[in-house]
């Protein structure tokens, strides 16, 4: 034993060398992933005490020294309290109905527009695409004591959804998203359509839009999310109950239920939960969005 | 080619100008007439030149409060900058399940400032999870008034914003750290770069675009904040207005006491001081791509 052949020498510490470096492989892995398991309690453990407080029943603690997270006496009672209430049903029709609707004409409006931007030569092109781009930088809150006017003395659209939709119909940010699209789209393609005899309608409803679905997709989301949690101006334009949409809602919840934590915690789960849905299943969309808004 | 004038370009354009015309052009025109006028939406606006500017200007502390809390509240840029890289920094390795936690960081962006406002305040209530928490492990004694002690105020919202704008600059910053060449980080690692170092040089300079993006995004964000401010102090604005910007000012001057006119000068103050920071922001992005 105490006779080592030479030749194994050179084998055994590699081999040493190899495992050395395994575990410290293995000591990184552990590292990373305790960083990354801390940052996740930092940013989901709101969500995950607001879940557990919304099915605590009345002999739950809420606040209670230790602090007591997961209920004891599990119940539905805080949701079905909360839906009897407040108009819930009403909240949720009318936020799908603003997102929806606003997505679907939006696109409409701004892929329209985003066409002739990409891919014409006409006068005041340039003039119109900077002046577009320079409304970036007007903070939107300035427009709504003007829009407010409108609503109540012009549109008379004061207390309806309609106040949500038709400020939303055409957004600078889709329009120029939707013009770097187009301008990928190769130019013979938009000949070839010519020489068959389309129009420059039919060019971009059949050779442009289905090319550039991905960034309608990534369009699309971004607008829903940023309708589904629009606050600011709905809260100033919905003052009937039954009118709100789910933001606004969920703050007349949070002052109608006052110190009933429970039921304002059932109101944040039923909130939050649809888009975190969305979220889950359309992740990959959600993320090249981003990246591509910084591109573009 | 033949060069004759066509109406097509003009009627694709139509309707989305339309709208952007009405309710973004306008307003803005509208907005400066207003500022000129005593006006409370219900009657006709009656003209009175410059005194809500004097006022404003000169008898109005609260209104310095608010630009005083603006500006302070800019400090969430550099604090989201330097966090977020380092989140990106973390998140941009192969290890299993790592999708998972990106995600999982994502999820206060998507979630609403109203819902995960409204989740904050309920923890940091006098009788909330963090002070039971806190007197539990025995740090505090007393539980603490979070949100109605006014030197918290104002930390406590910034400190909400932040939360919920890491995992999505982070993602922006990760998407620029996967187009730096990895062939750079092993030339770094043959001239014997640490790993301080080995970012210093390469991460940092390689997310210049990303920086000025974030930095753009961040600050105007900044400067608009309203929901976590009304969330957070139960629209009114915190003890001794701790926690007025410049927007929940603009809010409450003209939704809340009906001060449209006066709350129109604060409105194009904003736009005054937002149109600076987008100009001096270009020169900045600017002189960035000159130096590459």
């Amino acid at each position: 034993m105490a006779q080592t052949h030479p030749l194994n020498l050179p084998a055994t510490e590699a081999r040493r060398k190899a495992t050395g470096a395994a575990g410290r492989k293995t000591l990184e892995k552990i590292f990373w992933y305790t960083v990354l398991g801390l940052m996740a309690v930092v940013t989901a453990f709101p969500f995950v005490w607001v879940f557990f407080t919304s099915f605590k029943g009345p002999n739950d603690a809420i606040y209670s020294v230790p602090p007591q997270l997961v209920p004891q006496y599990p119940t539905f009672d805080n949701y079905t309290r909360v839906w009897q209430q407040l108009p819930m049903a009403n909240f949720f029709l009318n936020s799908i109905s603003v997102a929806a609707s606003t997505v679907s004409l939006n696109l409409l409006f701004t892929s329209l527009a985003a066409y002739p931007f990409a891919k014409m030569k006409f006068r005041g092109r340039d003039t119109i695409f900077y002046l577009l781009l320079a409304t970036f930088v007007v903070p939107p809150q300035l427009s709504f004591i003007p829009s407010f006017v409108l609503a109540r003395n012009v549109f008379h659209y004061y207390d309806s959804i309609l106040a949500l939709i038709f400020p939303s119909l055409a957004t600078v940010f889709n329009i120029f998203l939707l013009r770097q699209a187009f301008k990928t789209v190769p130019d013979d393609l938009l000949d070839a359509g010519r020489i068959d005899g389309a129009g420059e309608f039919r060019i971009w409803w059949s050779i442009l839009l289905p090319i550039i679905r991905p960034s309608l997709a990534t369009a699309a989301i971004i607008t829903f999310v940023y309708q589904w949690n629009d606050y600011f101006w709905p809260s100033l334009m919905l003052p009937t109950m039954t009118h709100k949409t789910l933001q606004v809602g969920l703050v007349a919840l949070q002052g109608a239920f006052g110190s009933d934590s429970r039921g304002i915690a059932a109101g944040v789960v039923m909130t939050v939960i649809p888009i975190i849905i969305f979220f889950i299943v359309l992740q990959r969309q959600f993320v090249r969005g981003l990246t591509g808004a910084v591109k573009g | 080619m033949t060069k004759k004038f066509s109406l097509t370009p003009y009627l694709f354009l139509t309707p989305a100008l339309l709208v952007i015309a009405v309710f973004v052009l306008y307003p803005v025109i509208a907005v400066v007439y207003y500022s000129f006028t005593s006006y409370d939406i219900v009657t006709p606006p009656s003209w009175v030149g410059l005194s809500n500017y004097q006022r404003l200007f000169t008898a109005d502390p609260i209104f310095w409060q608010a630009l005083k809390n603006s500006f302070i509240y800019l400090l969430v840029t550099p604090i989201l900058i330097v966090l977020c890289i380092m989140l990106a920094i973390a998140v941009n390795r192969k290890l299993p399940g790592i999708n998972a936690f990106r995600a999982l960081y994502y999820i206060p962006v998507i979630s609403g400032s109203i819902a995960v406002g409204i989740a904050w305040r309920m923890m940091l209530d006098t009788n909330g999870l963090l002070n039971s928490l806190l007197i539990s492990i025995g740090i505090l004694q007393e539980p603490i008034q979070w949100l109605s002690e006014p030197a918290y105020t104002l930390p406590i919202v910034m400190l909400l914003t932040v939360w919920m704008g890491l995992g999505h600059y982070m993602m922006i910053f990760l998407a620029g750290l996967q187009n730096i060449p990895e062939e750079l980080y092993d030339a770094a690692r043959m001239d014997g770069c640490n790993d301080f170092q080995k970012h210093w040089y390469i991460t940092f300079p390689g997310l210049r675009p990303q920086i000025t993006f974030v930095a753009v995004i961040s600050s105007l964000a900044a400067l608009q904040v309203f929901n976590e401010v009304f969330i957070l102090t139960g629209g009114l604005g915190g003890v001794l207005n701790s926690g007025v910007t410049m927007v929940f000012y603009l809010w409450r001057q003209a939704f809340r006491l009906g001060h449209a006119g006066y709350a129109s000068a604060v409105a194009m103050v904003l736009l005054v001081i937002t149109l600076t920071f987008s100009i001096m922001n270009i020169r900045l992005l600017e002189r960035g791509t000159e130096a590459d």
